[in-house]
């Protein structure tokens, strides 16, 4: 365990598995730090393997027993993931999940699994108005309208052009009609006169838990990339809950591991607002959030946070946490 | 980008093409209880339905935001001539008797943008003509896009099998390659 390593057994232990794996070595001090060694390196071997496709089916456009019977006739393997209402995980047999006519006809979108857990665990219902923050590509926009029926309002906000035409696609395809797509800088959603019932911020971040997806974040990112999301992310979620509705709900999510951009993050807030309280989430998934990470503790409540793990859970690294807020 | 109502001038012109296309009260069947909606675009403006309660978000202070998307895209309106959008095609084809239904094959090709062939067509009605638009379907029953005679619906028996009978107009493989 890593309280019994000296910084220099550490730093000498970081710098072979780096090497061995082919991490900077700053990321492996942290897992260490955070994990000690046993777990880092489940953690490490898992990274290497590869995530299950998932699926969700859209009861918007067809019904989710037709769209998984049609799958099925075509080869297609299914095997429905428990905590969620519409989510599978899917063995396309080599073909591409988004060639099929099913796909273009909006009856599944391809998502991965702890994306679909958000949204489930922020719960929207059809007279709620909510607000996607870092909409694009639609995948939760899309979810959200899902499981609104089509109702209330879902209001997503898009900051980036380029992955505005993906968002607006997605919301076509898939039939959604209770959304609006705004393109501006969600941080300036404070200075609007919205009031959400409840809002997710999937927050853009160093993309940490990626690494079985994405090889390349190994060496993509440094320390400073990670202070530097982990200021943006504060500012996005000190901006949603100020416009919050009271007696609303929040959702702050991110697919990085890394406790800086997480639970940090969520510690700050708590400290700074005072009725923005952390609530346990219902659905049986993933694991509890750190609340005394690398040592340092944190608020006890972020317990209730979760998290998704390679070496734990078979999916991309992931981060969330349901906050709500009150009078 | 501003939502405004729609003109009445321009949801007239709206309503005109369409119901000259696929026949009288087709526009206000499509309406039912929303309103038209308009967000101008550079050469284009985007009309799409609502319900009448969403207006208010025309008087919020979005100052900082661009809308680009509203409510149920009906489709756009470009020099002067209304382009359907593909999210509406489906509740269209219960409206109209402009359809075109295509075998397996053609489905599969039309959804790449091709436009149809005498030998990929399986029904259409012989009362259509030249130059009108029609919904496509494939056989399972499915909406696959919008497409525009090129010949008189009753000279198709005299077509050779490779003779053009529709032009694609838009197609569900858009989604896809408008995503890039």
């Amino acid at each position: 365990m890593i309280c019994l390593m000296s910084r220099r057994e550490l730093k000498t232990k970081a710098k072979e598995l780096a090497k061995r794996y082919g991490y900077l070595p700053y990321m492996i001090e942290r897992y260490l730090s955070l994990w000690g060694q046993e777990e880092t390196l489940r953690f490490l071997s898992a990274c290497e393997k590869p995530i299950r496709t998932a699926i969700r089916v859209n009861p918007l456009r067809n019904d989710a027993s037709s769209t998984v019977e049609s799958l099925e006739r075509k080869g297609v393997g299914l095997e429905k993931i428990h905590w969620l209402q519409y989510g599978y995980y899917s063995d396309f047999k080599g073909y591409s999940p988004g060639s099929l006519i099913e796909y273009m006809l909006g009856y599944y979108y391809i998502q991965g699994v702890p994306s679909m857990t958000t949204v489930e665990v922020l719960d929207p219902k059809p007279d709620d108005i909510v607000a996607d923050l870092a909409a694009a590509p639609g995948g939760k926009t899309t979810h959200l309208a899902q499981l609104m029926d089509n109702s209330g309002l879902v209001i997503a906000v898009e900051q980036d052009k380029s992955r505005l035409s993906s968002l607006k696609s997605n919301i076509l395809r898939c039939g959604v009609t209770n959304a609006i797509v705004l393109r501006g800088d969600a941080r300036k959603i404070d200075q609007t006169s919205l009031e959400p019932t409840k809002i997710l911020l999937d927050a853009p971040c160093s993309g940490e838990g990626l690494i079985p997806l994405d090889p390349s974040r190994k060496t993509s990112k440094s320390m400073a990339d990670i202070r530097y999301c982990a200021t943006r992310q504060d500012e996005l979620l000190d901006s949603a809950i100020r416009r919050l509705a009271v007696g609303g709900e929040i959702v702050y999510a991110t697919c990085s591991i890394a406790p800086e951009e997480n639970e940090y993050v969520i510690d700050d807030i708590l400290r700074k607002y005072p009725e923005i309280r952390v609530v346990p989430i219902d659905i049986e998934f993933g694991s509890p959030g750190y609340p005394n990470p690398y040592g340092v503790q944190l608020d006890d409540s972020l317990k209730h946070a979760r998290r998704f793990l390679p070496h734990l859970h078979g999916t991309e690294g992931f981060f969330m946490c349901k906050m709500k807020k009150g009078g | 980008m501003k939502l405004e109502l729609a003109d009445p001038i321009l949801w007239q012109s709206v309503q005109t093409q369409i119901d000259s296309d696929f026949g009288e009260g087709v526009t206000r069947s499509i309406l039912a209880n929303r309103v038209p909606a308009v967000i101008a675009r550079e050469g284009s403006q985007s009309i799409y339905l609502i319900p009448y309660d969403w207006m208010t978000l025309a008087d919020e202070n979005l100052d900082d935001f661009e809308m680009h998307h509203i409510g149920l895209w009906l489709g756009d309106m470009v020099d002067e001539r209304f382009r359907l959008g593909l999210p509406i095609l489906e509740h269209l084809s219960t409206l109209t008797e402009n359809i075109i239904i295509v075998n397996r094959l053609s489905a599969e090709s039309f959804t790449y943008g091709k436009s149809i062939i005498k030998e990929g067509v399986v029904r259409l009605n012989t009362t259509l003509k030249r130059r009108q638009r029609v919904v496509v379907i494939d056989q399972d029953g499915q909406v696959i896009g919008l497409a525009a005679l090129s010949i008189d619906g009753e000279r198709l028996v005299r077509l050779s099998k490779e003779k053009l009978v529709a032009k694609n107009l838009v197609d569900i493989g858009w989604y896809l390659r408008r995503m890039g």
